[in-house]
């Protein structure tokens, strides 16, 4: 008589029925994102917090409580004044300059010309090049003695060298140009924004409107742009955020000069907390930050809520 | 036959397979602590400083304490970074309670801010002063802590600021920059020949220490002998206010508003300008792209003000952690170094000054006879400039409140501020004093 084995049964890992139950998966798939965010960017927050609350420095580190003091000396100065408000003059002046500029490259780069895509990929550098390498460029562009702008204007007979502007020298011009590069920096951004944003909007929609006799201005700020606020928001809230919390430029154009010109909140921040030594008043510099963020953060939440379609 | 049933990626086969690659890719973090061990018994020491002006000397240092390591069996290795980077990197490291075993700082901050970081290095100083002579009164106001005489850091070297002049221009006028008032009507003289003299107003080391010695040329100062007390509101900061204003329409270009530390280097080699004060670093640029113009540079002492004659300068000294893994091998390679100070010397082309009274005896080598220089003792000043030279905190000691205000920029942006036009002298003196007041309030009650 044959006798036919009987397979065996291996019993299966208590382990594997855990990991079966969606709940446990999603929990376990979710919790790297979230210690990320817990431990990088919460912790790092509520430190910044009890510094900014304490009489830390790098000379005396200690965690003496000291209450909304450090705050009060700050909003005492009336150079803090100037530096608040120099951070809303570069980032709403350059948030402002990259959109239209954003705006206007993207029309350019949704017709049809040669060598087309070659474009699209190059302007994409000024946000690829990094920060320090695309300073430095510009900072001899504003050079006072070799800038290449003067230069060209002076041979081309427009200026002379006594006219020639100061660009880093002068306060206006020197914010000027702080804002200029950083919409330099931003506008390829901007550009993918819209492109993005102008390629979803339906051809059939575009076309009722040509149809119903709508011009190109019509077209674009009475149907395409309404359409795309959304997603333009998102961009700007992007936008917005990294300028409010930028130092880079100005640490490396102007070290907030002439005359504290230029001088913005990171820049203050990092200039009195890290270079300092004065930590606690450095994190309360820095958190003049957040409440504004949160504001704009949250109206242009809500803006694009009621826009979505 | 392939049915497929095996390539299929089912939860169970990624989470076993990813478990599996996680697991396989960090075993070798897993033994970090045994290799880390095992490693420690090797003896190393790492060093950190700022990129020197002059890259030779960068060069020269690397091999130094490569061969110091050869001899002693000790891995050492050489950072060099950006000189803005210096305090961030040193708050990084001290917050981090990990780093190098020296820190090498430039200028303004270090060895005071951090002196609870730091190993007191007391005994190698004194020393070090019984071989090579006292130590400088610029090199004291930077590592030497006056409340508890101790030194928390080992003064390297200082950097002076002596005054450069283009001859044949000054000698057309027929004068020369001997004091503030020449420097001025002088000056005015050349700009209008298209000369101007070229002192920046930016905000930058060289304006920060370039102002403060102007200023206490004329009798004022940021804080009194104890460091106790703002005394910049004072007739004579006024008078140097109102100075600086007038040297900035009378004989200056507006460009020094926007300059940083390698503005005026660039400007003297351009051939425009008649006279700066900056290192030697400057001169030693020029002779490189115009030896002909190189020549006819002179550098001699700052300028004389109406009460002294007297110049910023900025220290370099060395400090040790306390968390340091090397702390014996750093405080043996700087006694080393201190004996073979003069071969630092010559690598820095005579830009790093000696701290300690007879390190380099005089006559100094390269100063006293530069023979890339025309004439050979052109440069023989400078063998005396710690006569001039003083720190930021002058007169009294270098504390957290004077590097605040330091890198606040307070005394640039005093000047830049009246000779823009932005404020008159007395109102900008005033701001200045209630800007440093607040930080030395503030300081006052921390330190």
């Amino acid at each position: 008589m044959a006798v036919i084995a009987e397979p065996v049964v291996k019993p299966v890992p208590r382990f594997r029925f855990i990991l079966d139950r969606r709940e446990v998966l999603e929990t376990i798939l979710v919790a790297p994102a979230i210690l990320y965010v817990l431990l990088l960017v919460g912790l790092p927050l509520l430190l910044a917090v009890y510094y900014s609350l304490s009489a830390y420095t790098i000379y005396n580190p200690t965690w003496k409580f000291v209450g909304l003091a450090n705050f009060e000396q700050i909003l005492q100065n009336p150079t803090f004044l100037d530096t608040l408000r120099n951070t809303f003059i570069f980032t709403f002046g350059s948030q402002l300059l990259g959109l239209v500029l954003g705006k206007f490259g993207a029309f350019l780069l949704l017709q049809p010309f040669p060598g087309r895509k070659i474009v699209r990929a190059l302007i994409i550098l000024p946000f690829a090049v990094p920060v320090a390498l695309a300073t430095i460029a510009w900072q001899w562009m504003f050079d006072s003695l070799y800038s290449v702008i003067n230069w060209t204007m002076i041979a081309a007979g427009i200026l002379t060298r006594d006219e020639a502007p100061n660009w880093l020298g002068n306060p206006y011009l020197a914010m000027l140009c702080i804002v200029i590069i950083n919409a330099w920096r931003f506008f390829p951004f901007a550009i993918v924004i819209f492109l993005a944003g102008i390629t979803a909007v339906p051809q059939d929609v575009i076309d009722a409107a040509t149809v119903d006799g709508a011009g190109f201005w019509r077209r674009n700020y009475q149907i395409i742009l309404p359409m795309i606020l959304p997603i333009v928001a998102i961009g700007l809230i992007f936008g917005i955020v990294f300028t409010f919390t930028d130092l880079s430029i100005v640490f490396l154009l102007t070290m907030g000069g002439p005359g504290g010109a230029t001088s913005v909140l990171g820049f203050a921040g990092f200039q009195t907390g890290i270079v300092s030594g004065d930590v606690a008043h450095g994190a309360a510099i820095s958190l003049f930050m957040l409440p504004v963020l949160l504001v704009v953060v949250i109206f242009m939440l809500r803006f694009i809520r009621r826009r979505e379609i | 036959m392939s049915t497929g049933k095996y390539l299929r990626v089912t939860r169970r086969r990624f989470l076993t397979q990813t478990g599996l690659t996680l697991a396989a890719a960090s075993a070798p973090s897993l033994a970090t602590p045994f290799i880390s061990r095992a490693l420690a018994d090797t003896k190393s020491l790492s060093i950190v400083q700022w990129s020197h002006f002059v890259p030779e000397y960068d060069k020269w240092f690397d091999q130094f304490a490569k061969d110091w390591g050869t001899k002693n069996n000790i891995d050492v290795s050489v950072d060099h970074i950006p000189v803005a980077n210096v305090a961030a990197r040193a708050a990084a490291e001290a917050s981090a309670q990990s780093g190098h075993d020296l820190f090498g700082w430039n200028g303004a901050g270090g060895a005071h801010l951090y002196r609870k970081f730091l190993v007191d290095v007391t005994t190698l100083v004194e020393a070090t002063e019984k071989k090579y002579g006292k130590v400088s009164t610029i090199g004291r106001q930077i590592g030497y802590n006056q409340d508890n005489k101790t030194w928390s850091a080992f003064p390297d070297f200082y950097i002076n600021f002596p005054a450069m002049y283009r001859k044949s221009m000054w000698d057309e006028i027929g004068m020369k920059p001997d004091t503030w008032d020449d420097v001025r009507i002088g000056g005015a003289k050349l700009k209008a020949k298209g000369h101007p003299v070229g002192i920046s107003l930016g905000h930058s080391n060289d304006p920060n220490t370039t102002w403060r010695g102007l200023l206490w040329s004329f009798g004022g100062a940021l804080q009194d002998a104890d460091g106790k007390n703002v005394v910049l509101n004072s007739k004579e900061t006024v008078e140097a206010v109102k100075y600086v204003a007038a040297l900035y329409k009378e004989a200056m270009t507006s460009e020094v508003l926007s300059w940083d530390d390698s503005s005026n280097n660039r400007y003297l080699v351009s051939g425009i300008g008649s006279m700066i004060v900056n290192p030697i670093s400057a001169y030693r640029t020029f002779q490189k792209a115009n030896k002909k113009g190189a020549d006819d540079t002179f550098v001699m002492a700052p300028p004389k003000g109406p009460v002294r004659q007297i110049m910023g300068g900025a220290s370099e000294f060395y400090g040790i952690w306390k968390f340091a893994k090397n702390r014996e091998g750093a405080i043996e390679f700087l006694k080393y170094y201190a004996d073979h100070w003069p071969e630092a010397f010559k690598a820095s082309e005579g830009y790093n000054n000696p701290c300690f009274a007879n390190l380099v005896p005089k006559p100094m080598p390269i100063l006293s006879n530069d023979p890339t220089s025309t004439p050979a003792d052109k440069l023989a000043v400078l063998q005396n400039s710690e006569q001039w030279s003083a720190s930021p905190g002058y007169p009294g000691p270098s504390w957290p409140a004077v590097d605040e205000a330091y890198n606040d920029f307070i005394i640039c942006d005093m000047m830049a501020k009246a000779a823009s036009g932005q404020m008159s002298a007395e109102d900008s003196v005033k701001w200045a004093h209630g800007q440093s007041e607040a930080i030395f309030t503030k300081w006052h009650g921390k330190t």
